[in-house]
């Protein structure tokens, strides 16, 4: 590449539709040859107005709103608003209800980290990986059609518990999906996590500073790819993630390559975390009913309840007048973070190829940050 | 070495090479969803009752209630179904986990492509009838989100209750009274089934957002006794309320009850706004509930309002014949002074006909209002029904309510199975008398009201169903005992409901002190002058009035058991009510 | 019970040793509530991050109070060594929004900031970067504000689907059928 090349600055364009991400949203790239010298962030491509309109609904009718909220991950956000809903109310989740919740919230976690598998491999060019993850996923996206009724967006966890008991025959059928993706993992292995190419493409590449990762509020995968061993789970256990043998999974590199592995060794955990479920899972009701919803009221207080979804930390904040309606539901998505500030930080000096293998490796999600 | 590893691990994807594929084949086969899958909606049109409750949860405002052929409104039901927006519609269901009835549901059909709007419009049951095959996600037995269970209400013991005239129904609590009301959907169907139409959704739900006084003025827009109602109404509106087909019915007349119970003074909430006198002046023969809501509203309108009742206090029927256990006099008394307040002028110990002409009232009003009500009963036609002792329930309730001291003795006979013979027979357990219940058929076909029978039975009333009266028997002029017989119930050859046919043979006869008829009455018209007999047409015992109360002699009016078949006090406020508007109408030509 | 909010009672009585314009409340274990009404926010919110160690900002949330005629800002902040998360709220006049950035603390409230000025009409003195955010080129009220109406707007903006007109209220309907009116008492002074 010739000097002159070298030095002209140019702006790219790079999205709204782009690969690598679940959804839209564009960077505005300033590069020097492929170097990125500035990246500036343009969201507001799907912004929908959750917040406001859960300030126009019963408390009951958020429900079917907040799982859109993030489309491959739906559940943290059901759990979220559920138990948010429950401190404020002071109701009690039936055992088996909360077995049950974090068995969906660990299919989902499984889920969630197939889709990005096959965005991560995609976006460095692998396009085999995202074939077999996407096609692994509809299995565990089967489970939830069967149980819940719904393929995506499961509208299943709810104040209370959850809306139905399982099926007959369902833990059989989880468990012959998890035998199945367990051994699959061998498979991604070799083609991605061992893979010559992605291991160059990966390490060394999209680091995060380690100090800096804790000031800005990084979470989740992230956090962990440094080394750092912090997980919802563990430092403000609910449901029932206490009672389970498991340990925080961290990954020294603070690169692409780490947070994959960090992701890689979860799947493996939440596979090891839904057998336990299983095994343990109480029988009994699934739901402790209240009031009836077009009369509901919650009373008035404020709560702010985080879940581990597979991004990190996943906060609502959830304010009541007493009223029927929710005075304010403020959701933190990790991607909010991650996938903006944060971004437009690490992007400078990337090669622009790597924009999409970074922001994969950071769980951009575009619907979650401007919900 | 780590490096030539990578190199050739792609190859080991040829293992693949002999391995069925996941993806779908050809020829295409469609997957079969999930048993809870939840695609387009399907409505059992027969089940649906209409209330909107699916229109009301849905967060997407994808379901209008809309009229369509061949449903017609009518009892319990609006004649409105469901249609689905299925361009907004999210599939999340909760318009089937809230339906009442449980008619509503999602099937596992979800394909539908078209570039014409309006096909996404789906009148669910109407326009896919054939998925009734294919329903798979439905309401929830284990999980629901209405609530089915009624709040209970606190009552006198059995053997409490026997010892005095004490109010057996001790009313909800505060805490109570919100948690039942907050049960309702709001529909307004057990509008459609209250004969005088009352605001039923909207008080309850003022009573579950804690406005108790709103719900009080809710209540008095259209019915001035909302206290008795809500102690002693039929109401008829829980017949038909959306959740108790499911569960047990809103209770709805324990919360009007609550409502009013909670003001000793309606007049302080209500600061009813009347209107200035309009000169013109309304007679009303009978103080019952018929007479006094007429009184009540016309006063508001600006009527000079007499009412003329023969006994000693207001309140027809429900002071004569209820008992004091379901409706005290101070309650009566409270909700008499506040018409007294409004204007409404009262004449006690005042018999038409008697005290006073009929005529005499007809001259000095522009309009008469007649609500006399059914006080004459019906004989049993038995032998030996003269005798001293047999007595008639109607005026052995009104004797024990106007004070009077009655001596039934130790064991007294009530015929008949209605709310009338039931009260006669708890009376008289207040009495001291040991009480059997005869009736002709079984115990599920009393025309009581069931509280009422399990009331009964709970303070000791034994009831003897399908046993006919066949003969009282007397010694010295006085009852002694009264032979029975038992009945089979056969089928009725034009259809309707079995009747009791005598098992010859199977007779009995129980020793008793007095025997108390109770199976029905008749009004008593003899205060009419004959001109008027003549002219105002009356078919079998009943007056016959229009629309608006009116009877064939333009400037008399009336309402309550005189005129209407339900013979109920909400029936009879109802008939006050609309002869508001005909008198009105009738003489300021509004 | 007592026992257990021990970390919460010591950082509670460090806070009001510090900072007497802070109201501070225990929720529940593992939340703290403060009512900061000090001036100098940034000074407070310092002190929580270096010395009682909350280092992590979840989030910055804003709440409308239109009744007392006040925005509240909802500062979320974690302590990852004592796993509490306090809530810091301050209000702030809801005519003349206007408070200190905190970006010189935590360079993501950045986000946040721009977030709550696009959404509130919050300034945010010493901002670095306050450009639109997900609403370009909005010249409406803020629309998260209470008095924003949702629906109007929609009205407004958007075109309602034909061939839906014929849909009727139930209540409406049956009232209708036996010619009763239902009056409104909703709005009467009581």
């Amino acid at each position: 590449m010739s000097a002159i090349l070298q030095e002209k600055e140019t702006t790219l364009y790079l999205g709204p539709q782009h690969p690598g991400i679940t959804g839209n949203m564009m960077i505005e790239l300033k590069v020097t040859g492929d170097t990125i010298r500035k990246a500036t962030t343009h969201v507001g491509y799907l912004h929908r107005g959750f917040e406001k309109l859960m300030e126009e609904r019963l408390w009951m009718q958020c429900f079917p709103i907040v799982c859109r909220i993030c489309v491959p991950e739906p559940d943290p956000n059901e759990e979220n608003l559920a138990r948010a809903i429950e401190e404020l109310e002071g109701r009690e989740v039936p055992e088996r209800a909360k077995y049950i919740r974090v068995m969906m919230l660990e299919l989902s976690r499984m889920a969630t980290y197939l889709l990005w598998m096959g965005g991560q491999s995609g976006s460095a060019g692998l396009y085999t990986m995202p074939q077999w993850t996407v096609g692994d996923r509809d299995y565990i996206i089967d489970l939830f059609e069967e149980l819940t009724g719904g393929r995506v967006y499961h509208m299943y966890i709810w104040p209370g518990g959850v809306r139905r008991d399982l099926p007959e025959g369902f833990e059989g059928r989880v468990r012959k999906v998890l035998d199945y993706l367990e051994q699959r993992l061998t498979d991604y292995d070799r083609l991605l996590f061992e893979n010559a190419i992605f291991l160059r493409r990966a390490q060394g590449v999209g680091i995060l500073d380690k100090d800096m990762a804790m000031e800005w509020g990084v979470v989740g995968p992230p956090l962990r790819g440094c080394g750092i061993a912090h997980d919802v789970r563990k430092d403000e256990p609910y449901e029932v993630y206490d009672q389970l043998d498991w340990e925080v999974i961290t990954h020294e590199g603070s690169d692409v390559y780490s947070r994959a592995m960090v992701r890689r060794k979860e799947f493996e955990q939440s596979i090891s975390i839904v057998r336990q479920v299983l095994d343990k899972m109480p029988s009994g009701p699934v739901h402790n009913p209240g009031p009836n919803p077009l009369k509901w009221r919650v009373p008035a207080g404020e709560a702010y309840v985080k879940t581990e979804s597979a991004r990190g930390e996943f906060g609502y904040y959830v304010v009541s007048d007493g009223s029927l309606k929710p005075r304010r539901v403020h959701v933190r998505g990790p991607a909010y973070v991650h996938g903006v500030s944060l971004l437009e930080r690490m992007l400078v000096g990337a090669n622009i190829a790597d924009t999409s293998f970074i922001m994969n490796s950071l769980g951009t999600c575009p619907p979650e940050i401007e919900r | 070495m780590k490096n030539i590893k990578g190199a050739l691990v792609p190859f080991s994807a040829l293992k693949y090479l002999g391995k069925k594929p996941h993806t779908v084949r050809y020829p295409f086969e469609k997957k079969k969803t999930a048993e809870r899958y939840r695609g387009f909606h399907f409505n059992e049109i027969e089940v649906c009752i209409g209330c909107g409750t699916c229109s009301t949860i849905c967060q997407n405002e994808a379901i209008d209630m809309i009229k369509i052929e061949g449903v017609e409104p009518g009892r319990g039901d609006s004649g409105l179904r469901p249609r689905i927006d299925n361009g907004r519609c999210c599939w999340c269901g909760l318009c089937v986990d809230m339906c009442p009835t449980g008619s509503l549901s999602l099937t596992d059909q979800y394909l539908h492509t078209s570039p014409d709007p309006d096909s996404y419009l789906l009148i669910p049951g109407v326009d896919n009838p054939e998925m009734k095959e294919n329903i798979s996600f439905t309401k929830s037995d284990t999980e629901p989100l209405l609530q089915f269970d009624r709040v209970p209400m606190r009552e006198l013991d059995g053997a409490e209750r026997v010892k005095s005239f004490a109010e057996v129904v001790l009313g909800y609590m505060q805490e109570e009274a919100r948690a039942e009301a907050t049960r309702c959907v709001d529909c307004g169907l057990c509008v459609t089934a209250c004969p005088d139409h009352m605001h039923i959704p909207e008080y309850i739900g003022a009573i579950a957002e804690a406005d108790d006084a709103k719900a009080l003025k809710y209540i008095y827009d259209n019915n001035p006794l909302p206290e008795m109602c809500g102690k002693v109404c039929t109401r008829q509106c829980e017949t038909v309320c959306a959740i108790g087909h499911l569960g047990e019915p809103i209770a709805i007349r324990w919360l009007k009850r609550y409502a009013t119970e909670q003001f000793p003074d309606p007049a302080a909430i209500l600061n009813p706004k009347i209107a200035e006198p309009n000169g013109k002046k309304v007679g009303i023969v009978g103080g019952g509930p018929a007479g006094l809501s007429a009184g009540y509203y016309l006063a508001l309108r600006g009527f000079d309002v007499n009412i003329y009742e023969a006994l000693p206090r207001m309140g027809g029927m429900t002071f004569a014949g209820i008992p004091k256990y379901r409706f005290p006099l101070d309650s009566l008394d409270k909700q008499i002074d506040y018409m007294k307040k409004v204007g409404v002028k009262m004449h006690n110990n005042v018999r038409v006909g008697k005290d006073i002409t009929f005529d005499k009232i007809r001259n000095d009003n522009d309009a008469v209002f007649i609500g006399i009500g059914f006080h004459v009963p019906y004989t049993l036609g038995l032998t030996g029904e003269d005798l001293e002792n047999s007595i008639q329930a109607i005026d052995f309730l009104r004797r024990v309510n106007i004070g009077e001291t009655v001596d039934v003795g130790k064991k007294v006979v009530v015929i008949g199975g209605g709310n009338v013979a039931i009260d006669a027979a708890r009376v008289s357990r207040r009495l001291g008398a040991e009480v059997t219940i005869l009736y002709r058929r079984r115990v599920e076909d009393m025309p009581a009201d069931w509280e009422e029978i399990e009331g009964a039975e709970d303070e000791g009333v034994h009831i003897v169903p399908q046993g006919i009266p066949l003969e009282i028997i007397g010694e010295n002029g006085k009852v002694k005992s009264i032979k029975y017989g038992m009945a089979e119930m056969v089928p009725d050859d034009k259809g309707g409901r079995p009747r009791p046919k005598l098992i010859e043979g199977d007779e009995h006869i129980l020793e008793v002190d007095t025997v108390i008829g109770a199976i029905g009455q008749e009004a008593d018209y003899s205060f009419l002058p004959k001109e008027i007999m003549d002219e105002l047409k009356i078919e079998r015992g009943r007056v016959v009035v229009n629309e608006l109360k009116q009877t064939s002699i333009p400037d008399i009016f009336a309402g309550g058991d005189n005129v209407n078949r339900t013979m109920d006090a909400i029936s009879a406020i109802a008939d006050g009510v609309r002869a508001v508007e005909g008198i009105s109408h009738y003489l300021l030509d509004e | 019970m007592s026992d257990t909010l021990q970390k919460e009672e010591q950082i509670k009585a460090s806070i009001n040793a510090a900072f007497r314009s802070a109201k501070v409340s225990i929720q529940r274990k593992g939340r703290i509530i403060v009512e900061f009404r000090g001036g100098i926010l940034p000074a407070f919110a310092s002190y929580l991050k270096e010395y009682l160690n909350f280092k992590h900002l979840s989030m910055i949330s804003g709440v409308d109070w239109p009744e007392d005629n006040q925005f509240e800002l909802v500062y979320h902040l974690w302590s990852y060594e004592q796993s509490i998360h306090v809530m810091v709220k301050v209000r702030l006049d809801r005519e003349a929004a206007k408070t200190k950035t905190l970006t010189p603390l935590w360079e993501h409230a950045e986000t946040y900031e721009r977030e709550i000025h696009e959404m509130l009409g919050v300034e945010f003195e010493g901002h670095p970067n306050m450009r639109d955010f997900i609403l370009e080129d909005w010249d409406d009220l803020p629309p998260m504000r209470r008095d924003f109406m949702t629906r109007e707007y929609v009205d407004e903006v958007y075109e309602w689907r034909k061939g839906r007109e014929d849909a009727q209220d139930v209540r409406q309907t049956i009232a209708e059928q036996y010619n009763t009116e239902v009056p409104n008492f909703n709005n009467e002074d009581k």
